[in-house]
């Protein structure tokens, strides 16, 4: 049970909530879906004493343009798997959206946006945007900026947002690239042990590994694949290097994460390039 | 309280496509001649109250809203060993909302200790004193220390960060085999060392035997603390009326133990207290009585004046521990894979002892050796060793499904040695169909054809064409298993001494409008015993079964009964109810042989009516039998047992608790036996086991409701599926348990597992009255010991072996690794 007296904020404009969330700061969390603030302050692991719902900003929209696709910050789950257009336009979020657990619940309440800030090593969608160049739209107490999402994190469970800012919106933006996937993890109910979207458009080939390490790994191949395929045993080896403080959780020790992280790689580019790992 | 009402009667248009129901054998049931066939058309007894469980109307504890029900929390210890200095909660009582706080020195005054669900003394174990909160030194992370009743829960878990608690930490001791080594840290420094018992198996000379073998092979087995993980966690209310009354709600599998205890802790006449059990979110032994939050909840609704409620979060849920058991085992075997001795040193990590009972799954985890297999020499050592983890409580399987995976892994290591197949060994070893029934040094096994079974398990599997899969997929390089294992499951079992009985009462009433109602001391944890039971008296008394109401858990009801473990319920309350319906039905047929004017011999009944078979048009409603008993009992001529109401006892008779010249005992009377294949391939690269094809068949003897026997085995299977691939609380070195929620202790959700395959064979027991076997837990050993079997087999192409529990990917790699990169990194 949530232990602390609580105040309840439903800002009706970015500038109201970020005001907010810098009047209460240190005592202040943003809401999304609940599905990780409100469990964890069930099980008094974050004590604040304001949530900040971004219900009254709207925030549920998709919009899928020529050049990009935006996904506010309260699109769940289920919107996402629910929408043709983002399906076409953005095909490996809807991937990975699908491959989250915890039933209807989750699907219908968390969002992509909460996920995202959660910055937890072990879930799946801070490597997936980081893998697909996403970039977050915030806002805070100076106005808007954006932030790729491979430079929102910065350690597990820490990200770059200041004081008074939050996640306005994810953009995707719409190139040629295709992606091969691979995820391993225990059983359905386990986080993810090891993720990799794995891309390539024109010269470049990158793979992003998630859940292996404290923030989502994005490694540069493009050199290992100057005529065809990536190199399988170089990327295992660059992989390797990549990864000095593999992550540990109850689930797995980070050796094993280490173990796996080039099969994972490999596996993602044998899915993108038609061949086998 | 469950209370199945009598509902209308459906309609008859049925299916016909589920197989042939209510197999009683004539031979073994050979006192009646009723007829067990549902209503026309219907081909099981439809489960009771499944609308409200559909339909979420069920209710359960956390669903009782008392006025003025106060919240209990627990203050539970940070340490894994630790002497207590000082509790002070003075802040706490102030506290927003605080009705009552106890700390250790006011339990201790208001309360006796408390009494073990099994004392160990009575087997010879060591014991100790267990207090309803720890005033002195805590063992595990979790005991509790102290508690606050509040007006809201959020109200009572915020006192209790009021309350200071002063400990001096001590050193814990987590794995076994280091509570074992001399200098160890003692959980309980009176016993000298940390050992609770040894229990001893063993026929022969097991050490000559092996040394004279042909050949012998030796290996070690781990299975890791896993548990199980009832949807519906514990809970508790209890509310004092003001003559002093206490009326107990709890979510538990033994009301009327529980009632026993809570009159002894808080000394009070058994007679003042009534205890309902709640409708079961699942129980497995996680339910058994015997914990601290029972009288602690009387006592702060006490002290606050109000009723209490405390329901277990599932962090506490995930603390109570079961099933970390090692094996180091030798066996010596001839050519043809026969099995000439084993030797096996058993050890159960069972955390530290408190008043739960769990401790004594090491008995059947000796007890239930050779299983399936005629061993003339054997020795089995089990021992039980405590550490400052939490305690076990009881889990489905209760052991047996430790002893089943060493057999069945010694089996399959043998078959591999010798290049045989592992059918072919397990048959080579089966105890033949015509030697029962058959002892062992501590089990008379009633009946069995075991050879019978695993014929129709390799044939609903098509072993043969499993085979042939496998050898094509070796040969592509993938890595394809095939397990078999065949598991032998004591059921029923008798502990005298304890509340742990084999018999159980139930009480059969009939009232003047004809309606029935059954009491029974036997509850369920939700697996349908009251429809079956239902089902039984109406077929005794040729109603049909919705004229029938099951009452259970309720103690100021029911007879005195020991509620629900050991897949008792059928053999005992089940059986009890059946021969008191069947002395309702002489009485009732006294009565209406007077009334119809017909030998009573010449009664028959069926459809609702009792009718002279001499003289079909002479017939009575089962009503109007009742009713004119009630209405003309000794008045009029006939008519000279008024009574309708008939407590009877019944039990498996196949107890022999003296030992015998030999030495020889049986605390276990029912032996239903199941045999498995699982199928899997092993990703080399990351170790995952994909597991895609499970078959099994069972034999519980005479069944009496064929779906809920299958419900049974589908649990059960998934449950031994869970701890061979994933389940897993892991324990810091420091003794902090790791796994707090469902994201980390994995439970195999319905995506994980494959279409359970099930067929069934029939062997009645000749040693109870329906000639069922207990159904509740065949399927944990065998799920466990065929994915272990089928993983290892997957992996024989690498010459490795996987014996490190659970086998999920990390586990599976290293195993990997160990054999194709041995000294390598990992
Ligand atoms: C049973 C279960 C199963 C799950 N399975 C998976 C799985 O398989 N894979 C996986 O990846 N995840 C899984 N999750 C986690 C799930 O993905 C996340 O819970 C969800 O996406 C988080 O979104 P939310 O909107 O509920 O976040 P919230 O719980 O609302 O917020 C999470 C954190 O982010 C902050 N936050 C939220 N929105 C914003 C914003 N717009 N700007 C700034 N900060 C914000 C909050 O303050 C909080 O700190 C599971 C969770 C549960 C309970």
């Amino acid at each position: 049970m949530i232990r602390t007296p609580l105040r309840y904020h439903r800002p009706r404009t970015p500038d109201e909530a970020s005001a907010l969330l810098v009047e209460h700061r240190g005592d202040v969390a943003v809401l999304g879906g609940g599905t990780q603030l409100l469990p964890q302050m069930n099980r008094d692991q974050v004590h604040v004493g304001h949530l900040v719902d971004l219900r009254g900003l709207g925030l549920r929209r998709i919009e899928v343009t020529d050049d990009q696709v935006v996904v506010e910050a309260l699109v769940t789950y289920a919107d996402v798997l629910l929408s043709r257009d983002l399906s076409r336009a953005a095909p490996h979020l809807r991937r990975v959206a699908h491959g989250v657990t915890g039933g209807r619940q989750i699907r219908n309440t968390g969002t992509l946006a909460g996920s995202a800030c959660f910055a937890m090593p072990g879930s799946d969608m801070p490597a997936a945007l980081v893998g697909i160049d996403a970039i977050l739209r915030l806002h805070g107490p100076d106005g808007a900026r954006e932030v790729r999402a491979a430079d929102f994190y910065v350690d597990a469970f820490t990200t770059v947002l200041r004081p008074g800012e939050f996640v306005l919106a994810i953009t995707i933006p719409r190139t040629a690239a295709r992606t091969g996937y691979c995820k391993v993890k225990h059983s359905s109910g386990s986080w993810p042990i090891a993720t990799a979207t794995a891309r390539r458009l024109d010269g470049s080939a990158t793979v992003t590994l998630g859940s292996v390490h404290a923030t989502p790994l994005h490694v540069d191949v493009s050199d290992l694949a100057s005529n065809g395929p990536v190199d399988r045993a170089a990327l295992a080896d660059r992989v390797r290097s990549a990864l000095p403080a593999p992550w540990t959780d109850v689930l797995a020790p980070g050796d094993y994460r280490a173990r796996i992280a080039g099969v994972v790689a490999a596996r993602a580019f044998s899915e993108l390039e038609g061949v086998p790992a | 309280m469950t209370q199945s009402p009598p509902r209308p009667r459906p309609r008859d248009d049925g299916e016909a496509t589920t197989p042939p129901p209510f197999a009683v054998t004539p031979e073994v049931d050979g006192d009646t001649a009723v007829d067990r066939e549902p209503a026309p058309g219907r081909l099981h007894p439809l489960r009771r109250d499944g609308d409200l469980l559909l339909t979420g109307r069920a209710e359960f504890l956390d669903d009782i809203a008392l006025p003025g029900l106060l919240h209990a929390a627990v203050l539970r210890s940070p340490h894994a060993h630790a002497r207590v200095l000082r509790v002070d909660a003075t802040a706490a009582r102030q506290a927003r909302g605080v009705r009552a706080v106890l700390a250790p020195e006011d339990a201790d005054a208001q309360a006796a200790p408390l009494p073990a669900f099994f004392e160990p003394s009575i087997v010879g174990g060591k014991t100790s004193t267990f207090r309803i909160l720890a005033g002195t030194k805590v063992t595990y992370v979790g005991e509790a220390v102290a508690a606050v009743a509040a007006e809201t829960l959020a109200d009572a878990e915020a006192a209790l960060e009021l309350i200071e608690v002063e400990y001096e930490v001590l050193p814990a001791v987590v794995d076994a085999e280091d509570a074992l080594a001399p200098g160890a840290p003692l959980v309980f420094g009176e016993w000298g060392d940390n050992l609770l018992a040894v229990f001893p198996f063993a026929e022969g000379d097991a050490a000559a035997a092996v040394a004279a073998a042909p050949h012998r092979l030796s290996g070690e087995l781990h299975t890791q603390r896993h548990h199980t993980a009832p949807m519906e966690t514990r809970g508790y209310i209890a509310s004092w009326d003001r003559a002093g009354r206490l009326t107990f709600w709890g979510s538990t599998q033994n009301p009327h133990p529980l009632r026993t205890n809570l009159s002894t802790v808080l000394g009070l006449p058994e007679d003042r207290i009534r205890v309902i059990a709640t409708r079961l979110g699942g129980g497995f032994g996680h339910k058994f009585n015997g914990y601290a939050e029972e009288p602690l909840v009387c006592l702060l609704a006490r002290a606050a004046g109000g009723p209490v409620k405390w329901v277990e979060t599932r962090a506490d849920a995930l603390l109570v521990g079961a099933r970390e058991f090692s094996h180091r085992f030798t066996v010596g075997y001839d050519d043809t894979g026969r099995i000439l001795g084993i030797q096996d040193r058993v050890v159960g990590n069972i955390g530290a002892l408190g008043s739960w009972g769990g401790w004594s799954m090491t008995f059947p985890a000796g007890m239930t050796f050779p299983g399936p297999y005629k061993v003339a020499d054997y020795d089995i050592q089990s021992h039980a060793v405590v550490t400052n983890k939490a305690p076990w409580n009881g889990a489905r399987g209760y052991g047996k499904e430790t002893a089943c995976l060493a057999l069945e892994r010694m089996v399959d290591l043998i078959a591999a040695e010798r290049g045989l197949d592992p059918a072919d060994v397990r048959r080579v070893n089966f105890i033949p169909e015509d030697e029962f029934p058959f002892w062992t040094a501590a089990k008379h096994l009633d009946s069995g054809n075991y050879a019978g079974a695993l014929d129709k398990v390799l044939a609903l599997s098509d072993y043969r064409g499993l085979r042939a899969r496998q050898e094509r997929a070796r040969a592509g390089g993938r890595l394809f298993g095939i397990g078999l294992a065949f598991e032998l499951t004591p059921e029923g079992g008798d502990f005298a001494g304890s509340f742990v009985r084999g018999y159980d009462t139930s009480t059969v009433r009939v009232y003047p409008s004809g309606a029935v109602t059954v009491l029974t001391g036997v509850t369920s944890p939700g697996t349908g015993n009251e429809t079956s039971i239902a089902h039984l008296v109406a077929s005794e008394l040729g109603i049909p079964s919705e004229q029938v109401s099951v009452v259970q858990g309720d103690t100021d009801t029911c007879p005195y009964g020991f509620g629900n473990f050991t897949s008792r319920s059928l053999a005992t309350g089940g059986a009890a109810a059946v021969l008191a319906a069947r002395e309702i039905r002489d009485r009732m047929s006294g009565a209406a042989a007077a009334l119809l004017d017909c030998a009573a011999d010449d009664l028959r009944f069926a459809d609702g009516n009792v009718t002279c078979v001499t003289v079909p048009t002479s017939s009575l409603s089962f009503a109007e039998v009742a009713e004119t008993v009630y209405r003309r009992g000794l008045a009029a001529p006939g008519l000279d047992q008024p009574l309708l109401e008939v407590t009877r006892v019944d039990l498996p008779h196949n107890f022999h608790h003296v030992p015998d010249e030999q030495g020889r005992f049986s605390a276990y009377p029912s032996y239903p036996y199941s045999a498995h294949v699982a199928v899997v391939e092993v990703d080399a690269e990351t170790g995952v086991v994909d597991l895609f094809e499970f078959h099994a068949v069972d034999d519980c003897g005479n069944v009496v409701s064929p779906r809920f026997v299958e419900g049974q085995l589908y649990g059960a299977i998934s449950m031994g599926i869970g701890g061979a691939l994933w389940e897993h609380q892991p324990y810091t070195t420091d003794g902090q348990p790791v796994a707090t929620q469902f994201k980390h202790y994995l439970t195999p959700r319905a995506g994980d597992l494959p279409a359970i395959r099930l067929d069934s064979q029939h062997t009645p027991s000749p040693f109870t009255l329906l000639g069922t076997k207990g159904a509740g837990e065949s399927g944990v050993g065998g799920g466990l010991a065929a994915c272990v079997n089928a993983v290892n087999d997957a992996l024989a192409p690498l010459g490795a072996t996987a014996h490190h529990l659970p086998l999920n990917p990390p586990n599976v790699l290293a195993a990997i690794d160990a054999a194709t990169n041995p000294g390598g990194a990992r």
